[in-house]
């Protein structure tokens, strides 16, 4: 498999031309094929359906059966048939076809021996070279977002993370982005003995404060965003963790967060990497954004 | 027959804490307002309380208070409390340790990391081992390996409260700056904590029975189980423990319980308490699950109570005066300066920083403050070094804590 590096470097995170889905022949897949399709329409893209795996009769019919059942427009759509290692070959496809966004079905949770092994979905979470959509609860007619939380963690990445959520707001119709930034000073509790509790808090409250102008300050120098509301917001705890809990407690319907900047391995999992408490548990549907123009 | 405090007794030891709480309490806010360390506050009242000051003036009344000579049951009952104390002291040191962050630092971390204890380390067990004589050591005797290896340590470690309190006062704490001396100062304590107990085992503390490889894998094995396995079961039993039990009773026994029963483990093996307890709080403080407020009462209970009392005991038990020799000091300020300055900036100019941010990374690790006098107090204890020895390390972890701000700032535009 060979693929032109020209056409992926520098390419920005949106938009999305080309959406790709994972088929996997799972329960769940009418729902995710049926997520995909109509993102693929919100955002005027070609979609892909790749499969790795045998072809065969059994498979070819329940795909079409279910293209029909989606009334989804042939000519708008290529599938492709691969064998091979899962993970490996669908993250090569994305190189060789240029995708901009993968779309994958994801357990919300995943029992303690998958997660360290790593199952399909988390695996190439952590290693794609593109952005990945990761679905807890596909529904074959949509899912509507109307709440959507970005991680505005402090990272040169994280403005394409915020743009390309704008984007994504802007296309399926949400009303509001909340951009927040985690707050956590490790070795700061030994000092709390050094000061009154006047001096406390308003160590506290500075602390916050600064944090909140770096998020206004990151939102300011964002695209417009015309009628959609960006909420910002600074909550207390370790990066990944506060946000996944943060998510989870106001009920979001999209958590954005930067793609990790390496490949991330079983040592991220054992010391647990920020992106890996995300993974550990899913609080809603989340798009990790590979911001290309950044890191490559 | 098992004795027991009699009624003075129980009278005397409440009076000797009592005194110790309140006189560094009093001290450590009059040292606030000079900004200095409360350590130094806590510190100056043992030497006040000791036999540099009021041994000196009244005997009788110090050896009444005091009574470590005289009486052996406020003594045992005493040194119970201060061996609890720096248990308790390496338990919210381990819990500031967060490995995750030291590995998300990366490259310019680690190297820091390592550079910032390699090169001191070698510096120190360099020097005590060509010039022995002047530690009053004896050249090729039984401790001759031992001391080496005790003085590259404690020329080595960090002493990360001190860092923190400095970065945030600087405003630096989240700069790139900042995250590296945070994360190295962190790397610090847990090589040089861990390397520590090998030498204190390897001194015949605890009446170790095991072998040096033996000794080497309990207590990597030991790590690695409760940074591991340890960590994952901790993550299932805190979110339970936190909701199911008693708030914050419940969370705060669990982890002091885990703490002692840890440190009494490492203990029977013929490792120190304190691994242990440093590494329960490692494993507790690295748990997402350990909620920032039951964190901040740890900190409060240990400060407030175990550290004065562990402190202020260091100047009852030393005469500071008499064991003053101003060619330890300066010998043991100069090595302490060269080697941490030297192997954390050049770890951190390999790192990718420039010159500049490399010096303050440098100056900035210099500080040892209360980890190097825990670390002192331990070791004259198993009898390592001497008390000259040990005055000279105070000293030394005092300078290095008051000159590391205003060295750093030289370095960087806050």
């Amino acid at each position: 498999m060979e693929f032109d590096l020209e056409k992926l470097k520098k390419r920005p995170s949106y938009p999305f031309e080309t959406i790709a889905v994972a088929v996997a022949f799972s329960p769940r897949l009418e729902g995710v094929v049926g997520e995909a399709w109509r993102l693929s329409k919100v955002f005027g893209a070609k979609l892909l359906l790749m499969h790795i795996g045998d072809r065969t009769r059994n498979k070819e019919d329940k795909l079409n059966n279910l293209l029909e059942k989606l009334k989804v427009d042939e000519q708008q759509v290529r599938i492709i048939w691969n064998e091979g290692n899962a993970v490996d070959t669908l993250l090569q496809l994305c190189k060789l076809h240029v995708v901009d966004l993968l779309v994958l079905g994801a357990l919300r949770k995943e029992n303690m021996l998958n997660f360290y092994l790593g199952s399909l979905a988390r695996n190439i979470s952590r290693r794609a070279k593109c952005s990945v959509l990761l679905l807890t609860e596909p529904d074959p007619a949509g899912t509507r977002y109307k709440k959507i939380m970005v991680s505005g963690v402090e990272n040169p990445k994280t403005i394409h993370t915020i743009n390309t959520a704008i984007y994504f707001a802007e296309h399926v119709k949400a009303k509001e982005i909340t951009v927040a930034t985690e707050v956590h000073h490790p070795g700061l509790a030994m000092t709390a003995g050094d000061n009154t509790a006047p001096e406390a808090s308003k160590m506290k409250k500075e602390m916050k404060e600064e944090e909140l102008n770096k998020v206004h300050e990151m939102v300011e120098s964002c695209r417009k965003h015309g009628d959609i509301e960006i909420c910002e917001k600074v909550i207390q705890g370790k990066p990944g963790y506060a946000i996944r809990q943060y998510a989870t407690s106001k009920k979001a319907d999209l958590l954005v967060i930067n793609s990790p900047e390496g490949k991330l391995g079983i040592f991220d999992r054992i010391f647990t990497h920020d992106m890996e408490y995300i993974l550990e548990d899913l609080p809603c549907n989340v798009l990790i954004v590979h911001s290309r123009v950044t890191t490559e | 027959m098992i004795k027991k405090l009699t009624h003075d007794d129980l009278i005397v030891l409440l009076l000797a804490i009592s005194t110790m709480l309140i006189t560094s309490r009093i001290l450590a806010e009059l040292g606030k307002k000079l900004k200095l360390p409360v350590v130094m506050g806590e510190l100056l009242v043992g030497i006040a309380l000791g036999p540099t000051v009021l041994g000196m003036l009244s005997p009788e009344f110090f050896n009444w208070l005091f009574p470590f000579t005289s009486n052996t049951n406020v003594s045992i009952a005493l040194d119970g409390i201060f061996q609890l104390s720096v248990v308790m002291l390496l338990f919210v040191a381990g819990l500031e340790v967060q490995l995750p962050m030291v590995l998300r630092q990366g490259r310019a971390a680690i190297v820091t990391g390592l550079s910032s204890m390699i090169i001191p380390f070698f510096t120190g067990y360099a020097v005590a081992w060509f010039f022995p004589e002047v530690f009053g050591v004896v050249a090729e005797s039984q401790y001759h390996f031992l001391f080496s290896l005790f003085l590259g340590t404690a020329l080595s470690i960090s002493a990360l409260p001190v860092i923190a309190r400095i970065l945030m006062d600087m405003n630096l704490f989240k700069t790139n700056i900042g995250m590296v001396i945070i994360a190295s100062a962190m790397f610090n304590d847990l090589v040089g904590w861990l390397f520590f107990s090998l030498i204190l085992s390897m001194s015949g503390h605890g009446q170790n029975h095991f072998g040096l490889g033996y000794t080497i894998l309990y207590i990597l094995g030991f790590g690695i189980f409760m940074l591991t396995i340890g960590r994952i079961i901790l993550n299932r039993v805190l979110p339970w423990v936190q909701t199911k039990l008693s708030w914050p009773g419940g969370v705060l026994a669990m982890c002091l319980g885990l703490c002692l029963l840890c440190a009494a483990f490492t203990e029977s093996i013929g490792l120190h308490a304190i691994l242990g307890a440093f590494i329960a709080g490692i494993a507790i403080g690295d748990s997402v699950h350990l909620r920032e407020q039951a964190r901040e009462i740890i900190h409060q209970f240990v400060t407030n109570f175990f550290a004065p009392l562990f402190f202020v005991s260091i100047g009852l038990k030393v005469n500071f005066i008499e064991n003053f020799d101003w060619l330890m000091v300066t010998i043991i300020m100069v090595l302490a300066f060269a080697g941490k300055v030297t192997g954390a900036s050049a770890g951190a100019y390999l790192g990718g920083m420039s010159k500049r941010d490399s010096l303050a990374v440098g100056f900035g690790l210099n500080a040892r403050g209360a980890m190097e006098i825990i670390l002192g107090t331990l070791a004259l204890n198993a009898g390592l070094i001497t008390q000259p020895v040990f005055v000279a390390l105070v000293i030394m972890a005092l300078v290095t804590s008051l000159s590391s701000g205003p060295l750093m700032r030289r370095f960087v535009d806050t």
